[in-house]
């Protein structure tokens, strides 16, 4: 009995390999002539927010349309890509919030990636709230005018006040900087972006007061009528980042902008793909070009490859700046 | 209807085939510091109390012969399930020394264990132990194919068996299959397959109602004549133990507390508890001439001659209808005789 | 356990103490205490500075740094390369997993491939099953990352069968190997994958390896544990039986064991699959080849619709992989296989004929180059609008739904329940909390789960984690009472009334597998208060493993005590309250055992809607690269786990009696 199962099993061995070889062979036929190979396969990686789809895809159009690459878009996390970077497993990031360790750990120390200016976007991170409470409250334009009134922001959770915080994610010293100012605001995690926003843009709906961590550019300030409340100057020493312990004194002071950085993987910046050049020099002329993308991909559910190629049709100009002719 | 041939256990020849001697059972942490010391004889809740342990088995010893059909009663918790698991080793004895048709089980390594589980003994389960997934030829074929026997062996082997216990129709039926009764006639194939020197029971029966009970047991002493396997037999049934034992041990608190032939228990009970077990067996069923004869006076040798182990109640119709006193004959030879007074004061010892 | 047998038995001898020693007036009185401390001592007493070991989460950082330097060496030592050759060969099998679905095969070629194997071994409605779960695949238009997700999960569980199986045998075969294991498994289980992921991408880099190593992290433990369950649940008396005619370990297990077991091996095959699947989203985030996770991950922000449609393939594919593989274990029940010559020679041509149609398939499916034929037909633009027009719903806020029910009810929540026992927790001084809950532990459950409870939460104080966990702890605690609670009302019912057992076990799946995330994000919207979606989102994946325990507990009461209660004219409450209940007692600690578990398993994405505390320090951990914060604070989560899980479990081990 055994032995007839291993007949069977060598049949059906057999013709495996038969459908297999079959295949193999039609798609080694079918497969379409891979266009000028000096450019290879260039892999993006695709961040969580939206901002980062447009520049993905942007990118990708213009890589595939004009220099015949193959681009892969990656959805890595953003810590763990440094290390596939360091590896070679992702060629750039196009967007990067000023991920300080990591530039050292991996840009001074290891060397495997390299930091390529920015992507003409300069990133403020800052206390937003509407408009509409702005017209009901002027005072609210700066802290000073929160001061006393912080029981405008009451909630369930909080009822001294409540100061809705950020992502996890993100480099935040909210609560410490509430210390500092001397505002009676509860700091109240809300969790992931997407958390986020669902909480204000529900209490907007509602036409309720609300004041939380935010930043530019993103499409849905405009969207929704944001405004920022002024904040202390900054000054020398001024401290962003809440989980390094400095005294609370230090982080008395805005949050401070910077321009979004491009971060390569040093494998990539070697291989002398033309893409390196192109993305050396691939920058948005301005916060409105990525909002614009964003606001047609997340705002109008346009497929990221629609959009990129409405703004590359639309924006020749640009585009042919990127191309170095 | 017992064979009369096997009725008394001490004339069968030979040096015994299973030797216990003094064998302990603690289960509990430190158990082997319990045994001999005073705690060791404590009454089991004091025991437990005390040291944490509880004693299963204590001090047994016991022979059995080739050919002999031995049996071990006692109630549930009495230790009788623990004792009969220890000759093989299926429970680790605490202390104590077990020889197997020679062989000194207690010190056996484990292949030479594995070898004496294999060859020289069986047992037969009171939950029959079959499995689930094998066909009933597979699992009467079970014992031969852990010893690595071909195939075709094995089954030609187990259907022999299974001819012998009368489930040739069933072998390629799964155990669920099949009725109570039939799933222990597999356990019973099961553990002739290997044609073992020795076979233990494990309360084989006591899952069974008592009609099929009854034709097991009758299964059992048929196969015990066709064979002859000397057997350990365990059950809490008296009448079973009766019926199928030459000599019988009574266990309480994992004690003997009487060991003999059936005639023995029944006609002379060590104590209490074994003589409120008897109690309510009639002794004609089970005492024999040799029970209750006398030494034969002069001129008594004509009277009409009944075999020894004749049961008094087989014996009473020739009694009756005879003027002179019964001759008791043992292998042709007159070994005593019983009079219609000593029938009388036997059946009226019933009440 | 002996021990512990023998201290237990006073208590029950002690059944009939008078109410005011009851066990539950004792553990009132104890919190009462607590009460009154925390409001005499008004002042916040948090776990004293001096006490706390600071430099740790920088060792812990430099620990990752070294890591991540010397993987970043040109000549990497020999582990790195071993792990590298690994890593190397998992990539290239999940690829070419993807590649035989997706490009050999073709959509015609794997779907009949997939729907064939189902009829062949589970019989014609797997088939079904199985088929209508590729063509929604197609519908959704995520026919390929479903497929790249399906190559994974293929890889990720039989890897994980590879690894738990051989692991399971051992466990059921020796106590102490299974005493060795659990708390193993407990951790893989109760420490976040976000603390993980960053050590695992180090040494696996990103890409299908470092996606399958993470899954299996957490679908191992489900393979070991049944498998270790389905060798002790072979009866006793067979592997005695097998014993005394003298069997070898070996063959014990090959020949009875393992046969015998096959029915929960398969189950455990089953629960893999569901364990792996709820890994999906996770393992997205270190996947460099897409698959579901992406989509959902992608789509949260920017469209989460497509995010939601992305949940639901999740779930069709762990509920079609699940009815199949459960289909398959139904038809191999040992009993049930008869096949005759005559069969057999049937069954051979059968799967001659299914690889001979496949073929055909796939090179139909070539020649009409159906690889991307699917878009075609995809249902996913009218879905989507669909889904938005109902998110768009939950989040108006003049609807009725949330102005009158969820807003209220929420807002009741956080007010009278959550943020009471938070301030209790966090602003009870810290000796007095530490003392009381240890209290709590020995008068349920005894000395050695008190002095375990002390122990964890001192950790939890010593690595400065302790305000973050009393306010992680006051919302377990409620999440935990609310899904046992639900959970056993359930439960009870699901035993009782057929069908609501049968209603019940697809919810049960989908809020098993359906990543949390996507169902928790409406619930951001209707309920927009911090704690509350994050509570909801540990009660709906906690309680169906409650319902599951209690419905079998309540159902494997014996039949004959059960129609011993009728006899003695029990109405089926009398016997539901008086006899099933209490006997299910068991099922039921195991219940509220596994529901902490499940809870404290959610703690982190509960972090991301709005519970904040140690959930949210252990995402930060992972996404702002401060691999150390991460770490202290699933340290923090594994102690509490630990500490409920002993406490919970004490009672269940010195219930059980030795053997006699």
């Amino acid at each position: 009995m055994r032995g007839k199962w291993l007949y069977g099993a060598v049949g059906v061995v057999a013709a495996l390999a038969a459908v297999a070889g079959l295949i193999v062979a039609s798609t080694a036929t079918a497969r379409p002539t891979a266009a000028k190979a000096s450019c290879g396969t260039v892999t993006l990686n695709e961040q969580a927010w939206t901002g980062s789809t447009a520049n993905t895809y942007v990118a990708k159009y213009v890589l595939e349309k004009y220099l015949g690459c193959k681009v892969k878009v990656t959805d890595i996390a953003e810590i763990p890509v440094y290390q596939a970077m360091a590896q070679g497993k992702v060629s750039a990031v196009l967007e990067d919030w000023q991920h300080v360790a990591q530039y050292k750990q991996y840009a001074t120390k290891q060397k495997t990636v390299t930091l390529e200016g920015s992507n003409g976007l300069t990133g403020h991170i800052g206390w937003f709230i509407p408009k509409y409470l702005l017209q009901k409250y002027p005072s609210f334009a700066t802290w000073k005018g929160i001061k006393g009134h912080e029981k405008v922001f009451a909630s369930p959770e909080a009822p001294q006040g409540m100061f809705l915080g950020g992502d996890p994610s993100y480099e935040q010293k909210d609560t410490q900087l509430i210390q500092a100012l001397g505002l009676k605001l509860k700091h109240v995690t809300v969790g992931a972006e997407t958390a986020e926003v669902a909480r204000y843009s529900q209490l907007i709906a509602q036409r309720k007061p609300v004041i939380f961590y935010w930043w530019t550019p993103e499409y849905r300030n405009a969207e929704l009528n944001l405004t920022e409340v002024k904040l202390p100057a900054r000054m020398k020493g001024c401290e962003d980042d809440g989980t390094t312990n400095a005294p609370i004194a230090k982080y008395r002071c805005a949050y401070s902008s910077y321009p979004l950085e491009k971060v390569f993987s040093t494998k990539f910046v070697k291989s002398g793909s033309p893409a390196v050049a192109v993305l050396k020099r691939w920058a948005w002329p301005s916060n409105a070009d990525q909002n614009l993308v964003s606001s047609w991909i997340a705002g109008q559910h346009m497929d990221p490859q629609k959009a990129a190629e409405k703004y590359v049709k639309s924006h020749m100009a640009v585009v042919n700046k990127w191309l170095g002719k | 209807m017992r064979q009369s041939a096997s009725s008394n256990g001490h004339r069968h020849s030979g040096p015994p085939l299973i030797k216990a001697d003094g064998i302990w059972k603690i289960f509990g942490r430190n158990a082997d510091k319990v045994v001999g010391t005073p705690d060791a004889d404590l009454p089991r809740s004091e025991l437990r109390a005390k040291t944490g342990c509880v004693a299963a088995v204590r001090d047994v010893s016991f022979d059995v012969y080739p050919g002999e059909v031995f049996v071990v009663m006692g109630l549930s918790g009495s230790g009788k399930s623990t004792l009969v698991r220890t000759l093989i080793r299926l429970i680790e004895p605490t202390a104590g020394r077990i020889e197997l048709d020679g062989r000194d089980v207690t010190a056996a390594s484990h292949d030479e264990l594995l070898q004496l589980r294999r060859h020289t003994s069986s047992m037969v389960f009171q939950h029959f132990g079959l499995l689930a997934h094998r066909t009933v030829l597979d699992n009467v074929a079970f014992g031969l194919e852990v010893q690595g026997v071909s195939k075709a062996q094995r089954h030609a082997r187990a259907g022999e068996v299974l001819k012998l216990v009368g489930l040739e129709d069933a072998a390629s039926q799964f155990p669920s299959e099949l009725s109570g009764g039939m799933q222990q006639r597999v356990g019973l194939a099961r553990a002739f397959a290997v044609d073992p020197k020795v076979l233990l029971y494990d309360e084989p029966f006591s899952a069974l109602d008592p009609l099929i009970r009854r034709d097991m047991q009758d299964e059992v002493i048929r196969l015990q004549e066709e064979t002859g396997k000397t057997t350990v037999f365990i059950t809490h049934d008296l009448p079973e133990a009766l019926r199928l034992g030459d000599r019988i041990a009574i266990m309480r608190d994992g004690r003997i507390v009487q060991l003999g032939t059936p005639e023995e228990l029944v006609g002379s009970p060590a104590d209490e508890y074994v003589e409120n077990f008897v109690r309510d067996i009639p002794r004609s069923h089970v005492l024999t001439l040799r029970w209750i004869m006398r030494e034969a006076r002069a001129g008594e040798e004509d009277g009409p001659r009944l075999d020894v182990a004749t049961t008094v109640r087989n014996a009473v119709p020739v009694i009756a209808s005879s003027e002179r006193p019964c001759c008791a004959v043992d292998d042709g030879r007159i070994v005593g005789v019983v009079d219609k007074d000593a029938v009388l004061t036997a059946i009226a010892g019933e009440e | 356990m002996a021990a512990s047998s023998i201290a237990a038995r006073p208590g029950i001898v002690l059944e009939h103490r008078p109410w005011w020693r009851s066990r539950m007036t004792i553990v009132a009185a104890i919190v009462g205490a607590m009460v009154i401390c925390h409001l005499t001592l008004s002042r916040t007493l948090s776990w004293p500075d001096s006490l706390v070991w600071h430099s740790l989460t920088h060792y812990l950082d430099n620990i990752q740094n070294w890591l991540a330097a010397e993987s970043a060496k040109t000549d990497p030592n020999f582990a790195y390369r071993l792990i590298h050759w690994i890593s190397s060969g998992l990539d290239a099998l999940v690829r070419w997993l993807y590649h035989l679905l997706s490009s050999w095969l073709t959509w015609p070629g794997t779907t009949l491939l997939g729907g064939l194997l189902a009829w062949r071994f589970g019989g014609r409605r797997a088939a079904v099953i199985m088929v209508g779960s590729f063509a929604s695949f197609a519908a959704l238009g995520l026919w390929d990352d479903s497929m790249q997700t399906l190559a994974l999960m293929l890889v990720a569980v039989a890897l994980s069968l590879l690894v738990g199986v051989p692991l399971g045998i051992v466990a059921g075969r020796s106590d102490r190997f299974n005493g060795l294991i659990t708390p193993v498994l407990d951790a893989m289980q109760i420490v976040p994958a976000f603390a993980y992921l960053m050590p695992v991408v180090i040494f696996f880099s990103v890409g299908p390896a470092a996606a399958v190593i993470t899954t299996m992290v957490y679908s191992v433990p489900p393979a070991v544990r049944i498998t270790a369950l389905g060798i002790r649940s072979v009866p006793a008396n067979t592997v005695e039986a097998a014993l005394a005619l003298g069997s070898t370990k070996r063959q014990l297990l090959w020949k009875v064991q393992l046969p015998l077991a096959r029915r929960l091996l398969l189950l455990s095959v089953n629960q893999t699959i569901l364990f792996a699947l709820s890994m999906v989203v996770i393992a997205g985030l270190i996947n460099t080849e897409g698959g579901l996770g992406a989509p959902v991950t992608n789509g949260l922000n920017s469209d989460p619709a497509l995010a939601i449609l992305a949940g639901v393939a999740i779930v069709v594919m762990a509920i079609a992989l699940d009815r199949v593989t459960e289909a398959i274990a139904e038809r191999t029940d040992t009993a049930k296989r008869h096949l005759d010559v005559a069969g057999r020679k049937r069954a051979r041509l059968a799967t001659g004929a299914v690889f001979l149609s496949i073929a055909v398939a796939a090179i139909l499916g070539h020649l009409l180059s159906a690889g991307s034929a699917y878009t075609r037909w995809t249902a996913q633009d009218w879905l989507r609008t669909q889904v938005q027009n109902a998110l768009d719903y939950v989040q108006k806020p003049t609807t009725f739904l949330f102005k009158d029910i969820t807003n209220p009810v929420g807002n009741f929540l956080v007010a009278h329940m959550l943020q009471p026992l938070d301030t209790f927790l966090v602003e009870t001084p810290w000796f007095i909390t530490l003392a009381g809950l240890a209290a709590i532990a020995f008068v349920l459950s005894g000395l050695r789960p008190a002095t375990t409870t002390i122990l964890m939460f001192a950790l939890i104080g010593a690595i400065g984690e302790w305000q973050d966990a009393m306010d992680t702890f006051s919302q377990v605690l409620v999440a935990t009472a609310i899904a046992v609670a639900i959970g056993i009302v359930l439960g009870v019912l699901a035993a009782e009334i057929p069908w609501v057992s049968r209603a019940i076990r697809p919810v049960n799946d989908v809020l098993q597998t359906l990543p949390q995330l996507v169902y928790v994000i409406p619930f951001v919207y209707i309920f927009p208060i911090s704690y509350v979606p994050g509570l909801i989102a540990s009660v709906l994946y906690a309680f169906p493993v409650v319902v599951r325990l209690v419905e079998r507990g309540v159902r494997d009461v014996a039949p004959e005590t059960v129609e011993a209660a009728g006899a003695f004219g029990a109405t089926r409450l009398q016997t539901l309250v008086k006899v099933k209940i209490p006997l299910a007692r068991d099922a039921i600690m195991l219940g509220i055992n596994q529901g902490i578990i499940m809870v404290l398993a959610v703690v982190v994405i509960a972090g991301l809607v709005g519970s904040g505390a140690l959930g949210y320090a252990v995402a930060a951990g992972l996404q702002r690269g401060q691999f150390g914060i991460g770490v202290v604070a699933s340290i923090a989560i594994l102690a509490m786990g630990i500490a409920l899980d002993r406490v919970t479990r004490g009672n269940r081990s010195a219930a059980k009696g030795g053997r006699s």
